[in-house]
């Protein structure tokens, strides 16, 4: 169980180290999949299972954006990739992956217990969902006035 | 395991990122990477204290994450759409060329 925890953490480091390097849109977005489907299973294992149906929720959501979006935010590459610099990448974030393997603090057992289920913290903590929703329908208005507004000075 | 590390990891690689890279999109990635990074301790510090109150706030700090996520997007494609450039220090010299001729 520890060493698939273990190649988990890996897999997430070397999926951001390539996310960050590779140049090309569509391998840097495919790392940036893996990261996140990685991520999931990681809280899973945990046992936190809405989390990782909630990561992956919210990676597709985010991904297909950038999927759609990444031609235009992206420049052609004229850049031929040489396989030796990304092997160079892979074992720099193996690299990385060292000092997570090796501050070993598996139980962080802080002593306090309090049996709450998710629906009642949900609950309890509904002032701040409130909030959150709101500004996410904040968000929207404004994108969208701001479309229209764009749109009308475009017109005249 | 040490979680922290892991979320120390991932934050320093998305920082490195958003420091270095010029282009939209790895802003964008390195920006994901960081939220990533964040909302992991929700869950994975949480386990030995209270996993559900963990859990709530971690879905609760994802829809901050997506408005977070949209507002960038849509400012993004919308200064690509009107300089027509895709890097991000390319635009700060337009605006500061556009500074001089206004200046001058």
């Amino acid at each position: 169980m520890n060493l698939i925890h273990e190649l988990i953490v890996a897999g997430i480091i070397m999926s951001a180290c390539l996310a960050v390097y590779l140049e090309e849109a569509i391998y840097s977005l495919i790392s940036l999949v893996i990261m996140f489907i990685l991520t999931a299973i990681l809280y899973s294992l945990s046992g936190a299972v809405y989390a990782a149906l909630f990561q992956l929720m919210m990676g597709v959501g985010a991904l297909t954006a950038f999927f759609l979006l990444s031609e235009e935010l992206t420049e052609k590459s004229k850049v031929k990739y040489v396989s030796k610099r990304t092997l160079l990448t892979v074992a720099a974030s193996l690299l990385l992956v060292i000092p997570t393997i090796l501050f070993s603090a598996e139980n962080i057992d802080i002593g306090v217990s309090c049996g709450v289920s998710l629906p009642s913290a949900l609950w309890e903590l509904r002032g701040i969902d409130v909030i959150l929703h709101g500004l996410v329908i904040l968000t929207v208005v404004l994108g969208a006035s701001i479309v229209l507004y764009e749109r009308r000075r475009g017109r005249k | 395991m040490n979680y922290i590390v892991l979320s120390l990891i991932l934050l320093a690689v998305g920082f490195y990122s958003l420091l270095s890279k010029r282009s939209f999109l790895k802003i964008l990635v390195s920006i994901e990477i960081i939220a990533t990074a964040a909302t992991m301790n929700f869950v994975l510090l949480s386990s030995s204290v209270n996993r559900a109150l963990g859990e709530a706030l971690l879905i609760l700090a994802f829809s901050t994450d997506t408005c977070v996520n949209a507002i960038i997007l849509s400012l993004l494609v919308i200064a690509a759409k009107k300089y027509g450039r895709r890097d991000i220090s390319k635009l700060a010299e337009l605006e500061k060329m556009k500074g001089d001729e206004g200046g001058g």
